[in-house]
């Protein structure tokens, strides 16, 4: 019986450490040489890293949402560092661990606040923990640049909140745009019954039928059932010509496996969740890579991998291969990869603009070197945003992932671009631009 | 009407997979006394096991004999080096519930350290459709149907007509007794962990058959179903499971056609509730009476 209790004792030790080391808790300073080889003079040896916090789900349904998350901090603070890090601080990125579950995500953001003493910010959270996460963050004067689309912080007063990635009802309005564009005016709704799914729904809804559309199928999916034959029946009894959807992976491949042996399948156009690894690696086993590339589409935010700010950013995560869930070229092209690299650079620019690591002091300074002015020195990277603030200019950082354009409530929206999955890539095949959805949702 | 004799044959594919997993975990509940709620990650790790036998290029057949065969060996070492330790050691139920979550937290990080965070899919040919009395199965679900019939027609024979099975009922009725009576009743034991640790894995490889893409915690998803067959059922009672997966699988499948499938396991659980209003003891129990259920 010892044996047996402590076999139990070292089995668990041994999966603490597995799970710290897949799941949370793990930190990166990002460091190595820079992309370009130069050396991290400037940094003071005695002076704290500064910790910004990966805050989001790296197990659980969502498991996905962290690695892209990984794949843009990364790069961020490997370009930070290599440039004199931030006053004399080094950067790093520490992992935090929400499960996508508010029961989780709470005591997580309670422990990085207690325990990270120079925690400059966090990117995240995801529409998982957001609604319980948010206030707590920003009563602790933590700026968070979150990829929850909710539509609950479009008119947020939340000081330190910042959304660069547009709000999920944006999402709604590009999906039914791009349908509507394609000829499509019968359309089902196939959306999980977790919020950040189902905040997609409503503009959806109103859009395409305010655009001539009929739903003529919306019911949420419970997420992970062993079959979903009988709702596939019930869809097709409803007659779409398109399927909108966002589902977890194992829910999207259950689901469309099933569609196709029952009936072959339909167009599906699906959001940015669709366009993740996961997914595509699910579902592309599941209907085969011919279906997969004739049937399917998937809305993200605009971010086209070209331009001065997005080589830094490539060139910076092609060097942090080890650091990255591997392919690091997977993350290249990846929209929220792309903005939270952004976050993290704008989050350094406002510290320098601030004179300050102080986040009760910086965060005002985030719109100071993003919104466009007169006179304002246009950079695409830290390396540039930090000469020009030493020579006393002011700064409008424009990222890898575009233009940032704060509005009053810390939202910036803009721009998406429809891709389809051919033989494992992802093909941008048209675009919905920001004026479009700007008429749309007046 | 259009979609209920559909769904009817939707609900007898997932009542089969409910079925192998129910029988294995009352099965194990019933001789043992332990309610292990690991049994879904011990299904999920015999997915694994057949992914990597299918990903090595061998047939899904030889999947299912290498998910069921690992399933079995788990659950015996699992019952020999962690569960019988603390019933020793004179752990009561509830006590033994939170050792099994312990067990189920292992095994899922353990998976995750492994294989990692992303989805697999069983390398199989792709399977056709077959139209049987208005009814649509593809050939790897009437292969599911046709595993748990068998799955279910041993058990049967095993239960009612081998010396083990008597030996099985007997321990599961009153250990005291069965073991005064000569009955070896720690070989018994071993023997139900092997049998129900063989179903809880075939289970598992069928499962993730069906649903073509799973992770990590695809089994512990599935275990609230698997837990209302056998609660349904009457816990304990292999029979009231197979009769408590026919009812909650095709009640789901029927739900989900008619009114808004978020709610398919609502209502599943309401007729749950109210069979259990009706009859505490579950459907076929003679047992779980005499079991310390809320010891």
């Amino acid at each position: 019986m010892r044996l047996a209790v402590t076999a139990l004792a070292a089995a668990l030790a041994v999966l603490s450490v597995a799970a710290c080391s897949s799941s949370g808790g793990g930190s990166s300073s990002g460091g190595g040489s820079s992309p370009g080889g130069s050396a991290s003079g400037g940094i003071n040896p005695s002076a704290s890293t500064l910790v910004v916090g990966e805050f989001n789900p790296f197990t659980g349904p969502d498991a996905a949402f962290g690695p892209e998350m990984v794949g843009g901090c990364i790069p961020a603070i490997r370009v930070i560092n290599a440039d004199g890090g931030v006053l004399g601080h080094p950067m790093s990125c520490v992992q935090e661990d929400t499960r996508g579950d508010p029961a989780d995500a709470v005591p997580a953001a309670q422990k990085m606040m207690a325990t990270e003493t120079s925690l400059v910010g966090v990117l995240g959270p995801s529409s998982d923990e957001a609604l319980a996460t948010v206030p707590l963050l920003n009563t602790g004067q933590v700026p968070m640049f979150v990829d929850t689309g909710q539509a609950a912080f479009d008119h947020t007063t939340d000081a330190y909140f910042w959304r660069i990635t547009p709000a999920d009802d944006v999402k709604g309005y590009a999906m039914a745009l791009w349908a509507h564009a394609a000829g499509y005016t019968r359309a089902a709704a196939v959306f999980g019954n977790d919020t950040g799914a189902q905040s997609d729904v409503p503009t959806l809804v109103s859009a395409f039928t305010g655009l001539g559309g009929t739903i003529v199928y919306n019911k949420p999916l419970a997420l992970d059932q062993s079959s979903y034959r009988s709702e596939v029946e019930s869809i097709l009894a409803a007659h779409p010509q398109v399927i909108f959807t966002e589902v977890d992976p194992q829910t999207g491949a259950t689901f469309l496996s099933e569609l196709q042996q029952l009936n072959g399948l339909l167009p599906v156009i699906g959001t940015e969740v669709s366009l993740q690894a996961p997914w595509l690696k699910a579902v592309n086993s599941a209907i085969g890579a011919g279906s997969m590339a004739k049937y399917f589409e998937g809305m993200q935010p605009y971010a086209p991998p070209s331009g001065p700010a997005w080589q830094t950013y490539n060139q910076a995560l092609l060097a942090s291969g080890s650091q990255v869930a591997k392919p690091a070229s997977q993350w290249s092209s990846d929209p929220y990869s792309m903005t939270y690299y952004d976050a993290v650079n704008v989050m350094a620019l406002a510290m320098l603009a601030a004179h300050s690591t102080s986040p009760a002091v910086f965060d005002k300074d985030v719109m100071a070197v993003t919104e466009p002015g007169s006179g304002k020195t246009v950079v695409t990277s830290f390396a540039a945003g930090k000469a020009a603030l030493a020579a006393g200019k002011q700064i409008q950082y424009v990222g890898a992932g575009g233009p940032i354009v704060f509005t009053k409530s810390h939202n910036s929206t803009g721009a998406f671009e429809a891709a389809k999955y051919v033989n494992g890539n992802l093909v941008l095949v048209g675009a919905v631009s920001a004026a479009q959805i700007a008429a749309i949702s007046k | 009407m259009n979609t209920i004799v559909p769904a009817i044959g939707f609900g007898i594919v997932t009542a089969s997979i409910l079925a192998v997993a129910g029988v294995g975990f009352t099965l194990q509940f019933g001789v043992t006394n332990i309610l292990n709620l690991a049994y879904g990650d011990i299904m999920t790790a015999a997915a694994f096991v057949a992914y990597l036998v299918t990903s090595a290029g061998l047939s899904v057949w030889l999947a299912l004999v290498a998910g069921a065969a690992f399933g079995s060996v788990f659950s015996v070492l699992l019952n020999r080096c962690i569960y019988t330790p603390f019933v020793r050691r004179g752990t009561r139920l509830f006590g033994m519930i939170i050792v099994t979550i312990a067990v189920s937290l292992m095994v899922q990080n353990g998976l995750l350290a492994i294989f990692g965070a992303s989805f697999f899919s069983l390398k199989m040919p792709h399977p056709s459709s077959v139209h049987i009395a208005g009814m649509v199965f593809t050939t790897v679900q009437l292969a599911i149907i046709a595993i748990a019939v068998v799955a279910m027609l041993l058990i049967h024979l095993l239960l009612r007509y081998t010396k083990l099975g008597k030996a099985m009922r007997a321990t599961a009725a009153d250990p005291d007794l069965a073991r005064n009576c000569g009955i070896a009743t720690d070989r018994v034991i071993d023997l139900a962990w092997a049998i129900s640790g063989a179903l809880c894995g075939l289970a598992g490889v069928i499962l993730v058959m069906n649903v073509t893409a799973f992770t990590e915690t695809t089994g512990s998803q599935f275990l609230i179903p698997i837990v209302a067959v056998a609660v349904l059922g009457g816990i304990g009672q292999p029979y009231g499971a197979m009769l408590g997966a026919l009812v909650i699988g095709i009640t789901s499948e029927v739900a989900a056609a008619i009114f808004n499938p978020e709610y398919k396991d609502v209502v599943a659980f309401v007729i749950l509730v109210i069979v259990l209003l009706a009859r505490p003891q579950g459907i076929l129990s003679e047992v779980a009476a005499r079991k310390e259920v809320a010891a």
